[in-house]
């Protein structure tokens, strides 16, 4: 349970507000690198934070993320020609570089100097691991570009989709975090799934519901283990990192590649689910690339050329009470990641914590909320930085290990929880 | 949709139809100090305003009490309050819906095992909190965690009191 004022401290992210502030601490995912394809390609509109904003990529290969709206009229660029080094306004010819800088006023002679005094705000755009990412803090606090693990593996090793989620970014990032409800809501897809079937370790994600969980932290954010019985006395863990303020990681099975997810806040009640798949020390198999191309494991199908998926609010998620009362899905709701978002979605566009009732293995939910909240308050009070900025906050990966009782998995699997190049996932 | 239906999950306006009304009925959390330091925690935390959250030490636990005990002590003789009186173990927990203990890192638990009996006894969650002191060591932390972790459904390294806060309020208590 949150009360009614800090529900709305975690919950909007709008310029000037503290979570806002925070997100703004961060490289962000925002768009997959073929969305911008080529030099002088279209442009893109981008609402993020709940600020609209245009990118493209101009005839030198420049990226670019300016405001969306011409400093002239305030028309959409989203409609402007991308050319020679520029885009320009199809209204009155008013023409921005990659900067937001206006290079040329038509109507004005070039020689006085107009189109210099007007400047459309910017962002950073980069690329990296098939992703653009942005920065939309200060520029004095920009930290090192964005260092996960599937930001440095081979293109070919590695997927990325992203979803249109019609809800707020943190009732979608709890989800993420929250181990109990795989055994129930994906319990149909653990032996179907070509991403997730075949694992050893699924039997004992299937055989034990009821997990015991430790929730430690590391600078970055948490680790959450949840802890079900094996062989011999033994302990099966699953360990998801949270690094703050939205990335999550699921834990392995087997040799499929791993995943895990960015929440990334389009306005107070959409986000983006970013979903990616890596192996550290291979190629994705076809087969892998086509199930995920498919929607399988967390990715999902599409609205022909949208990012919103196939199963949406719209259709109740093609609800099959059929295979529901069959028990070949547990909500009636087909494929992992759109299980999530329908019961996400379900929950409002903004979800009511204060009328929830957390349970003691929420812990992890509740510790998380606890950092964000402290996070974003030490950033407004005092000019604190948040964790979560620093590369080796970042170089970390979810395992999923048998220990005996007696070892902490924050030690027995340190090893396992950090990133090395070159070195498989630790995994059952 | 069936057509039917009057509500379907779609705007804000739609959700704001969610009816008013206390959906939950006040619940009952123990709180726990298994040692001197998280005991000092627990009594700053017990002066806020709780609604079903009562605050206990076991700081007169004797390994010699518990069940099985030899010293002739009772079961009862070894939980307190803050005022210090002597309170009924096995009725305090009959009576939480949930039990939280809280101990520093590094110190004696030992009290935890017969808390956790009455816990499984009565069919109650148990959660544990490690709270570290300032530069603990990780052995220390590793201590608590493998002495609570036969014990607690969930086992949290909570840095600070006011973590401890944050989940009691979350929890209602």
């Amino acid at each position: 349970m949150l009360k009614k004022e800090q529900n709305e401290l975690v919950t909007q992210t709008g310029p000037g507000t503290p979570m806002g502030d925070l997100f703004r601490s961060y490289w962000q995912p925002i768009l997959i690198s073929s969305e911008l394809p080529e030099n002088d390609c279209p442009p893109v509109r981008v609402k993020v934070l709940s600020e609209r904003l245009v990118a493209f990529r101009d005839s030198e290969g420049k990226l670019g993320l300016i405001d969306e709206f011409c400093a002239h009229r305030g028309v959409s660029l989203w409609f402007g020609r991308n050319e020679e080094c520029g885009l320009r306004c199809p209204y009155h010819g008013w023409k921005f570089d990659t900067t937001g800088q206006c290079v040329e006023v038509p109507s004005e002679p070039a020689e006085s100097g107009y189109a210099a005094k007007i400047k459309l705000k910017s962002y950073p755009l980069i690329e990296k691991g098939g992703i653009l990412w942005t920065y939309m803090g200060p520029a004095e606090s920009q930290p090192t570009l964005p260092e996960w693990e599937f930001t440095n593996v081979p293109l070919e090793n590695i997927f990325v989709s992203k979803r249109l989620q019609e809800n707020n970014w943190l009732q979608a990032m709890e989800g993420g975090i929250d181990s109990s409800h795989v055994s129930f809501l994906h319990r149909g897809d653990l032996n179907n799934d070509p991403l997730f079937k075949g694992a050893a370790g699924n039997k004992y994600n299937l055989a034990d519901s009821k997990p015991v969980f430790e929730v430690v932290e590391h600078p970055g954010g948490l680790y959450i283990g949840a802890r079900r019985n094996a062989e011999d006395g033994k302990y099966y863990w699953r360990i998801t990192p949270w690094v703050m303020p939205s990335f999550t990681m699921v834990p392995p099975r087997g040799d499929h590649p791993i995943h895990g997810h960015f929440w990334v806040p389009i306005d107070d009640e959409s986000c983006t689910a970013w979903s990616f798949d890596y192996h550290p020390v291979r190629p994705l198999h076809a087969e892998e690339r086509i199930a995920m191309q498919n929607g399988k494991g967390i990715h999902v199908k599409y609205v022909p050329g949208t990012f919103r998926p196939l199963a949406n609010k719209d259709n109740d998620y093609l609800i099959d009470r059929e295979a529901q009362k069959a028990g070949r899905t547990f909500s009636g709701v087909e494929g992992i990641g759109m299980q999530d978002a329908s019961l996400q979605e379900s929950m409002g566009p903004i979800c009511d914590r204060t009328k929830e009732n957390l349970v003691g293995t929420d812990n992890g939910i509740i510790m998380a909320r606890h950092r964000l909240m402290r996070a974003a308050k030490a950033l407004r009070e005092k000019g604190t930085l948040p964790p979560g900025r620093e590369s080796e906050h970042q170089k970390i990966r979810s395992a999923a290990v048998i220990l005996p009782p007696d070892q902490p998995y924050k030690d027995a699997a340190r090893e396992a929880l950090i990133a090395k190049p070159g070195t498989p996932q630790t995994t059952v | 949709m069936i057509l039917s239906e009057s509500a379907r999950v779609t705007t804000a306006h739609e959700a704001s139809f969610r009816i008013q009304y206390p959906n939950s009925k006040p619940r009952a959390v123990k709180v726990i100090a298994l040692d001197a330091g998280s005991a000092k925690l627990v009594d700053e935390i017990a002066k806020l305003n709780w609604h079903g959250a009562a605050f206990f030490t076991s700081l007169s636990f004797d390994a010699g009490s518990a069940p099985g005990g030899t010293d002739g002590k009772t079961l009862k003789a070894w939980l307190n309050d803050l005022a210090g009186r002597t309170m009924d173990l096995v009725s305090e927990v009959a009576g939480a819906d949930c039990v939280v203990v809280v101990a520093t890192a590094g110190k004696d638990v030992q009290s935890a095992a017969v808390i956790a009996e009455v816990c499984t006894l009565h069919h109650k969650t148990l959660i544990a909190l490690v709270v570290p002191e300032d530069n603990a060591p990780d052995d220390q932390i590793d201590v608590s965690l493998r002495a609570l972790r036969p014990y607690a459904k969930m086992l949290v390294i909570a840095h600070g009191r006011d973590y401890i806060e944050a989940m009691l309020t979350a929890l209602r208590a």
